[in-house]
């Protein structure tokens, strides 16, 4: 019984010699990769991405983890010191994880910078360091039902919409369908990141160009407000949840709504699950007056301050961020867009102009989302005060006043 | 008081048996009523784990299923609409939801949980009993003080205990580990507190009758007193499975890196999540249905024991 | 010495020394695999807990790192309930955090006091009609009460998701019954109007018309805050609890019950006591321990309400089911205030032991 032990450790100590010793002459290097899912597509790209770098590099393996509940995971790894190499930093989340020092700043490391979207190098852009290359980006249009749209009689929207245009349309589109079931005219999220382009529109903002100052409270935001609770008041739009949907692409893909706003994330969805949906996109509406506005988000290829293999996870975000290994994503033409001018043509080939162009366009008057370090809680509090007005518990100086004192104590903190 | 009583026993045998007609038959009534409530949404879920999703969706009434099974989709692959699988009563069986949730890699989760939840159950056993074992019968110093430390663990949110725990386990080096998650759940303030409980209401003469015999603690414990704890066991085994098989937030937070080692409710958690909140009842209720089964069954199997085990280890007080 | 001396004079004495000595060890070893489990992953992190609430920790740099935090001594303490803090002798504004830990204490409060009494009643009503000698089916009946109780919350709140969806059965179900609903469905999982509001709304009452006190502040939160009620939605995860909790406090009752020796009946009923008088006067008093049991295990279980929140609302809409728990998990995980959250948890932990220790006075006094 105890000689077995020893043989057992004997061998077992062997092994993990010469596996070891195998590996330093190779000199093996494995990365980790931790991300999300958005769809299957994505995963497939990624993929392939990843197959053609460890071809062209040997030596190097990429283990790829791509997890729910991603912002917990990631941080638990980082706060027990275990981080993975190369990691997904959405660009909200961009201050805070540079301000913890996690963040490994890119700088000259990214290579071929000027390729990138200027706006999106600007995104990722901070303390004038640009961090880490981006991933891709979505835009938000609106996409809208053209059976709907047939059927109530009314012309298709068009990029010239304006405020007006969509309400009339939302109230039209309101009603029944076939089955007896409530269709919205429109789906809204209770959610900062919607209601913004209509503040921007309006000729409004939340924080001044350098986050020094809070400058909500005008009358531009008012009227965003008041427009954007007001199709709910009235009754031609509403959340997801009120047509028993998870998201609005599921409430549009049930067939449940006639128009939403979402983001390329859309175009897989309802391609892959919702087939039979015959729908269009254009730009999201504008101002009366003529404002226009959009938001962009987007992702970038971080390298942890901690990582063992820091050149070699260097060169992994550089392959997948540049223009070959970009190309294999952007010939697989699923929903995010590719974050290099040059990719943008081999995206629209793939997935085809009327649905593409659009998004591309969009870029155009989109702002980014981001914020300082901590504007989480100010987003909240907007958020639950947006969500009372929805509900007509609120007015639009309640949710300006929320809004506007939780952002003033995230910037004094 | 007791005129009242009085004059209620001179009412006569008569009225008080109408009253008892009538008093068992609301009885009848409040029991059927909840029964009806706590067991006819899992009618529900499984009638509704067998329909294709615009089925759910529309009609998560229908409860009879009809002879014909259904594909959900037509030849081109797309999906048929909701009045050609199903009506208000009756609808088309499918496996739809079944498949996409084995995909899904169900069955990794389904042994992750059993595996994890059988070892949690069995160190709980061994470790509660014996610490509830010496709570109960031995004198030794800190009795008392163990005692309300354990006691006192049951009131702190488990949400405390998340980070420090993962650094601990970190540290270990078994983060993303079966024992990762194991260990933490080895030992339980309410196990040795049922079992302690227990313990107290075993006559003293059995064991100082196994003590003239010159038997030590470990050999009486293990002979004679483990033996007679069996009612007391099942249950504490029986609340050990389910607790582990259930549990959701350690798993969460430690094993959210690893999908290899998910365990059933943060594999189906995260398939909410996995569709970009789109909701897919058919396969969630699915995942509902096949989590659940496994502890119904233990559940059937072992409830006498069960039922005897909580009245034996002396929750009465 | 003399003790020793004594001891060797006296061997019935040596002997009762050494069995002490035998039994402080045998209960020491029994004690020790539990106590090394319970000081790893209980005590050490509670003390971590502690010690992390006392700094800026923002649960992302590595804590075993020199740098990953500083020290704030009590300044997450007083965000929480001050709603500021001091930091080189300037105010520094935490309302947010005052506001949103009060509205999660609100919410959790409301919780458990809907939820705990009506478990608890509920329970005890079936277990005693359960326990009827006439009651034939006794075995079906406990076994489907308890049935939901076996479950995972994460199942439970998937199914509830769906049988309260806005078109799904509950709405259906009710709009079978009630005439004129089905125009009207309430949005059961996303519905932030509070219970109390609702109710006063009928009454004229409304925040504009209440008067004064609606509008003054307390604590972070307005008196119409306040006296809000549950939302729909978190009246919706109550009922889950209820529903979910019922089997397991009932199958207590019915093992205390059964416990009750028989001629203890057989004596009222001599006496002629009526069933509502055998219920006050013999079985409540006799089941006061177990009552005691119920409520605790229940109001630890509720005031730690985490799970269902995860599952179904994300503490929305509106942050009306924001619960102590869920918003330390928030504060941690998502926005990077890690000691902040801990000094949230310790809190909650300090509630729950002070509800207890109330309660359990509570009952002690009833019984004297």
């Amino acid at each position: 019984m105890r000689k077995h032990h020893v043989l057992t450790v004997v061998v077992l100590i062997v092994l993990v010699a010469m596996g070891a010793s195998a590996a330093l002459a190779r000199q093996d290097t494995t990365l980790t990769l931790m991300g999300w899912s958005s769809s299957q597509a994505e995963d497939a790209a990624l993929a392939e991405q990843i197959a053609a770098f460890e071809e062209a590099n040997p030596g190097i393996t990429v283990d790829v983890n791509l997890v729910p509940d991603y912002d917990t995971t990631l941080q638990t790894t980082f706060a027990s010191g275990d981080p993975p190499d190369v990691f997904y930093i959405d660009s909200s989340k961009l201050a805070d994880l540079v301000e913890a020092g996690v963040v490994d700043i890119g700088g000259d490391k990214i290579e071929n910078p000027e390729g990138f979207y200027e706006s999106l190098v600007n995104v990722f852009t901070y303390n004038g360091e640009f961090v880490c290359p981006p991933k891709d980006f979505s835009t938000l249009t609106l996409q809208y039902n053209k059976d709907m749209f047939d059927a109530a009689g009314l012309e298709y929207p068009t990029d010239d919409w304006t405020w007006d245009d969509l309400q009339a349309a939302a109230e039209a589109l309101t009603g029944t369908n076939e089955a007896g079931q409530e269709v919205l005219g429109l789906i809204l999220n209770p959610n900062l990141e919607r209601w913004l382009p209509f503040l921007y529109q309006a000729g409004g903002s939340v924080l001044n160009e350098d986050w020094s100052e809070v400058t909500v409270d005008t009358e531009e935001a008012r009227e965003a407000l008041d427009f954007y609770t007001g199709l709910v008041q009235d009754g031609y739009a509403g959340t997801a949840s009120a047509v028993d949907a998870g998201w609005a692409g599921e409430a549009f893909g049930m067939g449940r709504a006639a128009m939403i706003m979402e983001g390329n994330w859309v175009i897989n969805t309802l391609l892959d699950q919702f087939p039979d949906i015959n729908w269009g996109v254009v730009q999201l509406p504008g101002h009366p007056d003529g404002g226009e506005a959009t938001m962009t988000f987007t992702v970038c290829y971080g390298v942890a301050a901690d990582s063992e293999s820091q050149e070699a996870a260097w060169t992994l975000v550089n392959y997948l961020t540049g223009e070959a290994g970009g190309q294999l994503v952007a010939e697989a033409g699923f929903g995010p867009m590719p974050p290099r001018t040059a990719l943008a043509d081999p995206w629209l080939a793939a997935r085809g102009e009327e649905i593409g162009q659009p998004f591309v366009d969009a870029a155009e008057t989109a702002y980014p989302w981001s914020f300082p370090v901590g504007f989480g809680d100010a987003i909240d509090t907007f958020n639950a005060s947006i969500q009372l007005a929805f509900e007509g518990q609120a007015t639009a100086d309640d949710v300006i006043f929320e809004m506007g004192a939780a952002a003033e104590e995230v910037l004094a903190r | 008081m007791t005129s009242a009583l009085d004059s209620q026993q001179v009412a006569g045998s008569g009225g008080r048996s109408i009253i008892r007609t009538a008093f068992a038959g609301l009885g009848w009534g409040v029991l059927i009523m909840f029964a009806l409530i706590e067991i006819l949404p899992f009618v529900f879920t499984v009638a509704n784990s067998f329909k294709c999703l615009p089925a759910v969706q529309r009609f998560p009434a229908a409860l009879i299923p009809s002879f014909s099974t259904s594909e959900c989709v037509n030849e081109e692959g797309r999906p048929l609409p909701a009045d050609e699988v199903a009506n208000e009563v009756t609808f088309s069986p499918t496996l739809q939801g079944y498949d996409e949730i084995f995909d899904a890699q169900l069955p990794r989760w389904f042994f992750n949980t059993a595996f994890v939840a059988v070892i949690i159950t069995v160190l709980r056993l061994a470790i509660d009993s014996l610490a509830g074992y010496a709570l109960a019968r031995i004198k030794f110093p800190g009795n008392r003080l163990f005692f309300f430390v354990i006691l006192g663990t049951m009131m702190v949110p488990v949400i405390v205990l998340l980070i420090p725990r993962f650094i601990i386990l970190k540290q270990f080096g078994i983060l993303n580990t079966y024992q990762g998650l194991i260990l933490p759940l080895a030992a339980d303030a309410f196990g040795i507190f049922l079992m302690k409980q227990f313990f107290e209401s075993v006559p003293g003469e059995i064991e100082e009758a196994a003590m003239v015999d010159g038997a030590s603690r470990l050999t009486m414990f293990l002979r004679v007193i483990l033996p007679m704890a069996t009612p007391a066991l099942t249950a504490l085994a029986i609340f050990s499975f389910q607790g582990a098989w259930n549990d959701f937030l350690m798993p969460l937070i430690i094993l959210s890196g690893n999908r290899e080692l998910w365990t059933l409710p943060v594999g189906l958690a995260f398939l909410r999540g996995a569709y970009g909140e789109t909701l897919r009842w058919h396969a969630f209720l699915a995942g509902s249905v096949l989590t659940t089964l496994p502890l119904a069954l233990i559940f059937f199997y072992f409830q006498r024991y069960f039922v005897e085990g909580i009245s034996y280890s002396g929750l009465k007080g | 010495m003399a003790t020793a001396v004594q001891a060797k004079q006296q061997p019935g004495i040596l002997t009762m020394a050494a069995k002490r000595r035998q039994e402080a060890i045998a209960g020491l070893t029994f004690m020790l695999p539990a106590m090394i489990i319970f000081l790893i992953f209980l005590i050490i992190p509670i003390g971590a807990a502690l010690y992390i609430s006392f700094t800026d920790w923002n649960g992302i740099s590595p804590v075993l790192e020199e740098g990953a935090y500083d020290y704030v001594g009590t300044a997450n303490y007083s965000d929480l309930l001050r709603g500021y803090h001091v930091e080189d002798g300037r105010e520094v504004s935490a309302a947010i955090r005052q506001r949103d830990f009060f509205i999660a204490l609100k919410n959790t409060v409301y919780y458990v006091i809907g939820v705990v009494p009506v478990q608890t009643l509920i329970a005890l009503v079936l277990a005693v009609i359960v326990n009827q000698r006439w009651l034939k089916a006794k075995g079906f009946f406990r076994t489907a009460f308890y049935f939901p109780s076996i479950t995972s919350s994460v199942v439970i709140s998937l199914i509830f998701m769906f049988m309260f969806s806005r078109g799904g059965l509950v709405n259906q179900a009710i709009g079978g019954v009630l005439a004129g609903y089905s125009d009207n469905y309430i949005n059961w999982l996303d519905d932030p109007r509070g219970l109390v509001h609702l109710i006063l709304e009928p009454l004229g009452v409304t925040r504009a018309s209440a008067g004064s006190w609606a509008g003054n502040r307390t604590l972070g939160l307005t008196g119409w805050e306040w006296i809000s009620g549950p939302s729909i939605t978190l009246l919706t995860i109550m009922i889950l609890n209820v529903w979910t909790t019922i089997g397991t406090m009932m199958i207590i009752f019915l093992a205390a019950l059964q416990n009750i020796p028989g001629h203890v009946y057989e004596a009222a009923a001599i006496d002629g006591a009526n069933a509502w008088n055998v219920f006050r006067k013999i079985t409540v008093p006799l089941l006061r321990p177990t009552i005691f049991f119920v409520v605790t295990l229940g109001l630890i279980g509720t005031f730690q309400v985490f799970d269902q929140v995860y599952v179904i609302s994300s503490g929305g809409p509106a942050k009306t089911t924001l619960t102590v728990a869920y918003m330390v998990f928030q504060n941690g995980f998502d926005r990077s205030a890690m000691g902040l959250a801990s000094a949230t948890a310790l809190v909650l932990f300090v509630i729950i032991f002070t509800f207890s220790i109330l309660q359990r006075v509570v009952v002690r006094e009833r019984a004297d």
